[in-house]
C-alpha cells in the first residue's frame, strides 16, 4: 500500500475519475480525425451530393491538416481541459471535503499548485499526443511536415493550455462550484478570443489564444519570432492568475 | 489555557453569528459546547481551526496550525479513494510522526474496509473514517463539531470512550446536541444560543446553581391528607401531584425540607416508599438558558 500525498491524490484524481483518459481520447479523436476530414472533405461532400452544384476544393495542404487539428483542439479539447481542470481547482465547492484539505495545510499554495500542476500535466500530455497524431496522419495523407515546426507549434501550444488551466485556477478562487468556475474560465477564454479577432493582427500578435493555432501557422509563413510577444504576455498572465488564485484562496473562508 | 477567546464576533452580512464571546478551555480538559441549531457552534469551532476569519475580537492557541484539526459534523471525502488512502493522506498532510495508518482504522473499525473506495461507505462509516482521518495526525487540540451524530449507539459508545480516554493527552472542543454526551464527558461545558455565550464553568457549577431546591416524594397512601400539610407550611413554596401519589414539592431551603420534611410526613400518617431531592438535570438548565 503505498504512501499518500497532494501529488499522488491528484494523478489518482485524473486517474480513476477517467478525465486523463478523456482529454487523451478527444485529442487523439481530433488528432487522428482532423487530417483526414481535410483529405477527403471533397470526396465525403460528393458522397453527399450537392443538388447539382459543383464545390471546387483547392488541393489539400500540410498545413490545412494540421490548422483542422488545432482548430478542434482550441474549441472541444479546450472545453474538456477547463473541465477536468475545473473538477481539480475547485476543491472550496464541498465544504466537508474541503475542510478535510484546507484543516489540515495551512499553505494553500501547496493545493493550488499541486492541482494546476497535474491538470495543465494532462492537457499538456493529451495535446501533445493529439498532434503526434495529427502529425502522422498529416505526413502520411497529405504530405510531410517540418520537425521543427510541428515541435515549436506544440511547444506554443502547451503555453497557450497552461495559461488556460491558470485561468481556470483564478476562477475556482473567485466561483465556488465546479461548474461556475468552468463557466468563468470559458467566459474569460472566449472573451480573449473576441478580442484577438477583432483587434486584427496588431492586437492578435499581443494575445494568449494565438499561441492554440500557431503549428499551421508556422507551416505556411510564419516565423517563431512573430509569436514572441504573445509568448511573454502568456507566462507572465499565467504566473499572474496563480499568483492571484493562491491569494484569493488563502483569504477565502469555507 | 490550550484555547483563550476574547470579545470573538463574526458577522455575515447583517446577520450576528458571534458575539463577544469569551471562551476559555484548558490544557488537556474535554470541553463541551451545546447549544440549539444556529447558536454559533460550528462557527465557533470554524474560526478555532483558522477556516474562518473573526471580524473582531481575538483568538488565542497554544498548539501550532498544524497540531489542530477539525473534523466537521458530516465528513465528506473523494469518493474514488479507498479509507487507507483517506487516513495515509491525512497523515502525510499533517506531517505525523510515524503514523500507523493501519491501527488507526483498526481503531475505528474499519479494517474489513480499508481497501474499499469511500464512496460506498455509509454514513456511520464516513464519520468513523473521519475520526481515524484526524486521529493519526496527533493533533494536541481536536474540534469536534457533533462527531457522534450519525453513529449507532455501539459506535456513539466508542466515540465517546475515545474522546474521555484523550483526557490529559490532547485538549478536546466538541459541539453535540446531545447533553447525555456532554454530561459524560466533559469537564467543562459552554452554553451558546444565537451567537452568545450565556454559560461557562464546569457542569457541577452550572447544575447546582440553577438547582430549584425541591423533593420528589413516593406515598403508598393516598396524598391528599399530605398535600393539604405541605400547603400550610411556609417553608414550602409549591406542591404538584403530577402522577397518583407522587409529589412534587419545591421547598424555600434545602435545609429547612431536611430539617422538617420527614417529621411532617410522619405527622401526617403517609406511609412513604421513597423520598429523594430532585436535583436538576443539565436538559432542564439547558432548556431554561436556551430558551
Amino acid at each position: 500500500m503505498r504512501a499518500m500525498s497532494l501529488w499522488r491524490l491528484e494523478w489518482l484524481r485524473l486517474l480513476r475519475t477517467h478525465r486523463l483518459l478523456a482529454v487523451v481520447l478527444v485529442y487523439l479523436f481530433f488528432g487522428l480525425t482532423g487530417p483526414l476530414t481535410v483529405r477527403y472533405l471533397e470526396n465525403l461532400l460528393g458522397a453527399l451530393g450537392t443538388g447539382g452544384a459543383q464545390v471546387q476544393f483547392p488541393t489539400p495542404t500540410p498545413a490545412d491538416g494540421i490548422a483542422q487539428f488545432t482548430r478542434n483542439a482550441s474549441q472541444i479539447g479546450l472545453l474538456v481541459v477547463v473541465l477536468v481542470a475545473a473538477a481539480a481547482l475547485a476543491f472550496d465547492s464541498r465544504r466537508e471535503m474541503a475542510v478535510f484539505l484546507r484543516s489540515r495545510i495551512t499553505k494553500v499554495y501547496k493545493i493550488v499548485l499541486t492541482a494546476y500542476a497535474m491538470s495543465a500535466a494532462a492537457a499538456v500530455s493529451g495535446f501533445a499526443l493529439g498532434m503526434l497524431a495529427a502529425w502522422y496522419e498529416t505526413a502520411v495523407l497529405l504530405g510531410s511536415v517540418a520537425v521543427a515546426d510541428m515541435l515549436l507549434g506544440t511547444l506554443l501550444g502547451a503555453v497557450f493550455l497552461a495559461f488556460a488551466v491558470a485561468v481556470v485556477a483564478l476562477s475556482a478562487a473567485v466561483a465556488r462550484g465546479t461548474l461556475a468556475t468552468a463557466g468563468t474560465s470559458l467566459g474569460i477564454l472566449l472573451t480573449m478570443a473576441i478580442v484577438a479577432g477583432l483587434g486584427g493582427q496588431v492586437t492578435g500578435r499581443w494575445m494568449p489564444t494565438t499561441l492554440s493555432g500557431a503549428t499551421a501557422d508556422l507551416m505556411l509563413a510564419g516565423r517563431p519570432g512573430d509569436y514572441l510577444p504573445a509568448t511573454v504576455v502568456t507566462l507572465v498572465a499565467t504566473v499572474a492568475c496563480l499568483a492571484g488564485a493562491v491569494a484569493l484562496t488563502r483569504r477565502r473562508e469555507l | 489555557m490550550m484555547v483563550r477567546t476574547t470579545g470573538l464576533s463574526k458577522s455575515y452580512g447583517p446577520h450576528v453569528a458571534l458575539s463577544d464571546v469569551d471562551i476559555e478551555v484548558p490544557r488537556g480538559s474535554v470541553y463541551g459546547l451545546v447549544g440549539p441549531n444556529g447558536a454559533g457552534k460550528t462557527t465557533l469551532l470554524m474560526i478555532l481551526a483558522g477556516l474562518r476569519h473573526p471580524t473582531g475580537g481575538q483568538v488565542r492557541l497554544e498548539a501550532p496550525p498544524r497540531r489542530v484539526a477539525l473534523l466537521p459534523d458530516t465528513p465528506q471525502f473523494d469518493p474514488w479513494l479507498t479509507g487507507f488512502e483517506v487516513v495515509s493522506l491525512a497523515a502525510h498532510l499533517s506531517e505525523a510522526r510515524s503514523p500507523d495508518v493501519g491501527r488507526m482504522l483498526a481503531d475505528a473499525g474499519l479494517s474489513d474496509a480499508a481497501q474499499r473506495r469511500v464512496g460506498g461507505y455509509s454514513r456511520g462509516m464516513l464519520q468513523r473514517l473521519g475520526i481515524a482521518a484526524t486521529m493519526v495526525g496527533q493533533p494536541e487540540l481536536l474540534l469536534l463539531d457533533e462527531p457522534a451524530s450519525a453513529l449507532d449507539p455501539a459506535g456513539r459508545r466508542e466515540v465517546l470512550d475515545l474522546i474521555a480516554g484523550l483526557r490529559g493527552e490532547a485538549t478536546v472542543v466538541f459541539s453535540s446536541h446531545i447533553l447525555g454526551d456532554v454530561h459524560e464527558v466533559c469537564d467543562t461545558v459552554g452554553v451558546m444560543r444565537a451567537g452568545t455565550l450565556l454559560y461557562q464553568g464546569t457542569l457541577e457549577n452550572l447544575l447546582v446553581g440553577r438547582a430549584v431546591p425541591a423533593y420528589r416524594v413516593h406515598l403508598r397512601s393516598p396524598a391528599g391528607p399530605v398535600v393539604e400539610a405541605l400547603r400550610r407550611q411556609e417553608w414550602v413554596t409549591a406542591v404538584a401531584e403530577p402522577l397518583p401519589r407522587r409529589l412534587h414539592i419545591k421547598v424555600r431551603s434545602l435545609a429547612d425540607a431536611e430539617r422538617q420534611l420527614a417529621a411532617l410526613l410522619g405527622e401526617s400518617g403517609a406511609l412513604v416508599v421513597s423520598l429523594t431531592p430532585d436535583a436538576a438535570d443539565l436538559e432542564d438548565v439547558f432548556l431554561e438558558l436556551t430558551s
